[in-house]
């Protein structure tokens, strides 16, 4: 009955509704509960195929009205084994009805309802305090879930906006050797995708963000665009707003012959003011000109649903736009995503097993090209969410932070059923009468159960409120990354229906216990007794401490255990001083120079940045360390024998003289580059040590031979740091001199005493003072940008930790509130006691004893609870044991502090009082 | 066509007396004897069944449709049957319902009554226009 496939609303709706079939008696359930739950799972598959949301949302509305009234009936039935005949009471009685009102007794429950419902809002405006009470905690828990929802629902789940049937779209990458299963395609490997697979695709197009240098209306700056073939609006079914998007046939032509280009709505308005004379205006991309043919529509975003490129222009520009490669012909030179539309009726399998044939075809016919790649990987657009690599990591944390709301909305449905129990106290009274009067137990209980709904729905819209608030916190959060990022955090019908089912569960969570509780056999005697405990009330308030207890506990090592890893990421050794440095992007390549100018351009803005006050170094790098950016190749190692699946790519960086001063990096062996490793001379590399370790162990590096873009010496070897994640095991790592290897797009790296922001002008003015044209917006220090790495931790250890000190709120007041409860319920044992002579010490050790063994059963439970947890989250914990002794150990000792100070004050309040004033106001 | 004898004993006149007795028959117990009268279904087929027979105007909710099939079963108008060789594989191991001598007894009656009514009808001119034509 699973259902991996189907879109997320489908399989909650589908689990609540299994999770509410409980509603019925046992042996209904037993008989045809899973069937009920699997129908009503293609119920909610067919609804939300032909409305989407609000399809789910109209199935629910006549769904629960059934699920309950049908619940009601059939625990009122009273023999199932006897076949009934016409005499049969039920039968009898609902002829009668059927007859009276002519076909249905709908109206007459309507009504029922309607009264109930009427009831229960008095209810709630009759006593402000305890609404008050009820709705924040409930509205908090209710609340926090609608937001983290929406999180992931917008960055990780949501099919993409403004494409057409994203469920028939699918991602392809290349596997490669080793544990490398979603690397980029090259050109000619995409065209081999496009043309080959025409029986189950109906479209493949490919796409690659580029940094360019674009001038508009005179003002030039340093963008990410996105390089698409031709197909590529086609494939996701964009049409655009204003002209037209590529045409297959201009990927035919020759290279290079059609600059044309498609801009996004935002970049249209804010840089075109929305005019539509846009078309046929021309952008200056690199330095070649390029016709605006076409604007696409406000909802797309782009292939991704966390950046929103401003303009495309078609592969076949590839050679102006990265300039100084070649890569049409390159089948081994991969940087493009790929996306596949299947073709209407093909199923994921059938494409998933022609991509196992297609790509023996492509090894056989291009052994070479295909040496170290092991096939090609198909992944559902619904799964690979921002990218597939991150899969564990981003469902993972997905998944804890939604677990830990949902344990945070059980603690405060635990607090809100004992608030309502404590008030289904007072209406014992109430209760009676009605029942006295000849309302059944199922109308005493469906009115309860009302009340409750009315509740949860008031706490629900205001549960909604703080989601939208926080969306727009999150939606403003910038991620200090190079891109169009823009993190779009929606509350839409999907979060909507969320919302809805979660504050339907919280209200039988919170309201079904009291209501039964409540209703219960003795009822009518409560009008005699005056309302004297009843044993099983008790029992239950013992179980909601218990269960109060062990919820907290779980939930706060698990945000302990987070926090803790927070406080170890920020203390991981990365292998380099990212404090005092400045980082500036610079690429003269994208304004046209040639490489001899270019090398010229970059030693005088070296020679000048030195030059400037504060500034201790000046140095070149390719890429950032924990960046998104990573590019491998290729090695062999003379006297070293590669396993045959092991991996022979290595990640790299280029960095010219200076590079590890700048940053800091120990060099542990050797020299770094320097003015000797020059174009003409001995071509050289450093390496770290793991990469030392690991191809000559236990023996020197230097002067070794590394072949990759020619032998090389290797020269030096520097200490291992982190260079993709923080969390990565240790990684070999080697760097090529820049006056060796070419590359026209590099970072500066300035390392300063002081705040690096400080230099940010001056170095500015000296590149613009180069080249006044030369795009220097992108000018950010090293820490901010070393934020990314961080981010997910920061963000998780951010919202654990408020997590954990509003749930360690809420129990302790949870805790106080049971406890003093079922103090107060004792208050007249307790005054007995005392009045045969106990003493005051002796009534508070009692009640402590009592309360505090609850406490550790619930403390005993959440710890095997917290034991599990900590299981599942521990691939997510950076540089801290699973059991890490300080969430397990100061953990359960806060919370029995907590629970022994809500049990003594109301034990203290009880063992103070004249016993015979606690006699006589019962 | 389905036959699941499961009265052999009734003779046709004693089923045509126990069918009366279970007049007149609910809303959704005379969609569920119309659903299975062509083949046995599962329960989503019986909701599907009669939402295309009635172009969409009865949507038969889960719990009062599972209530009555299992008060059917219970009173012999129905019968669960094995899965059918012919289904798809997500449809295996569903619960298949098919209709008892009584049951199709039953939906004869049934619309036996409802004619007589509809004949009524037209005797009084209560039909209107529509009706008569």
């Amino acid at each position: 009955m699973i259902d991996p496939g189907a879109p997320v609303p489908v399989r909650l709706s589908a689990a609540l509704y299994r999770m509410l079939t409980g509603l019925y008696p046992g042996d209904f359930r037993r008989h045809v509960g899973a069937e009920m739950a699997e129908t009503f799972r293609r119920r909610s598959r067919d609804a939300w195929s032909r409305r989407g949301a609000w399809g789910l949302a109209g199935l629910w509305a006549r769904a629960l009205p059934d699920l309950l009234l049908t619940a009601f009936h059939e625990h009122r039935r009273p023999s199932r084994t006897s076949g009934r005949t016409t005499d049969s009471p039920e039968r009898g009685h609902t002829m009668t009805k059927t007859t009276m009102t002519g076909g249905s007794t709908l109206s007459g429950w309507l009504s029922g309802v309607g009264q109930d419902l009427r009831y229960g809002v008095r209810m709630l405006v009759r006593n402000p305090g305890f609404t008050a009470a009820t709705v924040v905690t409930l509205a908090l828990g209710i609340g926090l879930n609608a937001a983290t929802f929406s999180a992931v629902h917008s960055i990780f789940l949501r099919p993409l906006p403004g494409v057409e049937e994203p469920d028939r779209l699918a991602q392809l990458y290349q596997r490669f050797q080793g544990d490398f299963a979603y690397g980029s395609n090259s050109i000619p490997h995409y065209r081999d995708l496009r043309d080959r697979t025409g029986d189950v695709f109906e479209n493949v197009a490919a796409y690659s963000f580029q940094p360019m240098s674009l001038s508009a209306d005179g003002r030039s700056e340093r963008i990410m665009g996105m390089m698409v073939s031709a197909n590529f609006f086609q494939t996701y079914g964009v049409e655009p707003l204003l002209g037209r998007a590529f045409i297959p046939a201009e990927e035919s032509r020759d290279p290079g012959a059609h600059p044309v280009a498609v801009i996004s709505h935002g970049f249209w308005q804010e840089r075109f003011g929305g005019s539509p004379e846009v078309l046929g205006r021309t952008v200056v991309i690199n330095g070649h000109p390029f016709e605006i043919v076409g604007v696409t529509p406000p909802e797309f975003n782009g292939p991704m649903a966390v950046a929103e490129p401003p303009i495309f222009v078609p592969l076949m520009m590839q050679r102006e736009v990265i300039p100084g490669a070649d890569r049409l012909d390159q089948r081994r030179s991969s940087f493009l995503q790929v996306t596949a539309r299947l073709r209407n009726g093909v199923i994921m399998d059938r494409a998933e097993a022609a991509m196992d044939g297609l790509y023996r075809q492509l090894r056989a016919d291009h052994p070479d090209s295909y040496s170290e790649s092991g096939g090609i990987t198909f992944v559902p657009q619904s799964e690979a969410g921002l990218h597939p690599s991150l899969g564990g990591a981003q469902m993972g944390m997905s998944a804890v932070l939604l677990a830990v709301v949902g344990l945070l909305l059980l603690i405060a449905c635990v607090n809100v059923a004992n608030l309502f129990l404590a008030r289904a106290r007072g209406r014992r009274t109430e209760m009676g009468v009605r029942m006295s009067l000849g309302a059944g137990r199922g109308r005493v209980i469906r009115q309860l159960f009302t009340e409750s709904l009315v509740f949860s729905l008031v706490a629900g819209g205001a549960g909604l409120l703080i989601a939208f608030a926080t969306a727009r916190i999150l939606s403003a959060v910038e991620p200090p990354v190079d891109g169009p990022w823009r993190i779009e955090v929606v509350v839409d019908g999907t979060v909507l229906l969320f919302t809805l089912l979660v504050s339907l569960a919280a209200a039988v969570a919170f309201g079904l216990a009291p209501a039964l509780q409540a209703s219960g056999r003795d009822m009518a005697s409560a009008l005699k007794a005056g309302g004297a405990r009843s044993g099983s009330r008790s029992r239950l308030t013992r179980v909601l401490v218990v269960a109060q207890m062990a919820l907290s506990l779980i939930l706060l090592v698990s945000s302990g255990l987070f926090l803790r890893s927070l406080q170890g990421a920020t203390a991981i050794d990365t292998g380099f001083e990212a404090e005092g440095v400045l980082l500036a992007r610079v690429d003269p390549g994208l304004q046209g120079y040639e490489r001899e100018e270019a090398r010229q351009f970059f030693d005088r803005l070296l020679e000048r940045v030195r030059a400037v006050p504060g500034v201790h170094h000046a140095a070149l790098g390719m890429t950032v360390p924990l960046g998104f950016d990573s590019q491998q190749t290729g090695i062999a190692v003379p006297g070293y024998e590669f396993a045959p699946d092991e991996r022979r790519s290595i990640d790299y960086t280029i960095v010219g003289e200076g590079y590890f001063e700048a940053m800091g990096m120990e060099v542990v062996a050797g020299r770094t580059f320097g003015p000797v490793d020059g174009p003409e001379s001995e071509p050289v590399i450093m390496v770290n040590r793991r990469f030392a370790d690991r191809y000559w162990p236990g023996e020197s590096a230097l002067g070794r031979t590394v072949a990759s873009r020619g032998e090389r010496r290797v020269v030096g070897v520097v200490e291992t740091g982190k260079y993709k994640k923080l969390g990565e095991d240790p990684l070999p790592y080697m760097w090529f001199p820049h006056d060796q290897v070419w590359s026209s797009s590099m970072i500066l790296h300035v390392k300063t005493a002081g705040e690096p922001g400080a230099l940010a002008g001056p170095i500015r003015r000296e590149i613009r003072s180069l080249d006044p044209d030369m795009p220097a917006a992108d000018i950010t220090p090293l820490e901010t940008h070393l934020g990314l790495a961080l981010m997910p931790a920061r963000l998780g250890g951010t919202a654990l930790g408020l997590f954990g000190l509003l749930g360690l709120f809420l129990a302790a007041v949870g805790i106080y509130g049971v406890m003093a409860y079922s103090v107060a319920q004792r208050s007249r044992e307790l005054g007995i006691r005392m009045a045969l002579g106990a003493s005051y010490g002796s009534v508070v050790r009692m009640v402590l004893k009592e309360g505090m063994a609850l406490a550790a059963v619930g403390g005993v439970i959440g710890l095997v609870g917290a034991v599990a947890a900590a299981r599942l989250v521990e691939g997510l914990l950076y540089d801290v044991d699973a059991f890490d002794p300080v969430a397990f150990g100061v953990v359960p000792v806060v919370l029995l502090t907590v629970a022994a100070l809500a049990v003594y004050v109301p034990a203290h309040r009880a063992a103070g009082v004249d016993p015979v004033r606690s006699l006589k106001s019962e | 066509m389905h036959s699941s004898h499961i009265d052999p004993g009734d003779t046709a006149m004693t089923t045509t007396d126990a069918a009366a007795r279970f007049l007149p028959l609910r809303p959704v117990e005379f969609d569920i004897l119309l659903s299975l009268g062509r083949a046995p279904l599962h329960g989503y087929g019986i909701v599907q069944e009669t939402e295309e027979r009635s172009g969409g105007r009865v949507q038969l909710q889960l719990g009062t449709l599972y209530r009555g099939l299992r008060r059917m079963e219970e009173e012999g108008l129905i019968v669960e049957i094995d899965t059918p060789d012919h289904v798809a594989k997500e449809d295996e191991r569903r619960r298949y319902y098919a209709l008892t001598e009584l049951g199709r007894a039953v939906a004869a009656a049934e619309i036996a009554r409802m004619e007589a009514l509809v004949r009524e009808g037209h005797d009084r001119d209560l039909a209107g226009e529509k009706g008569r034509a």
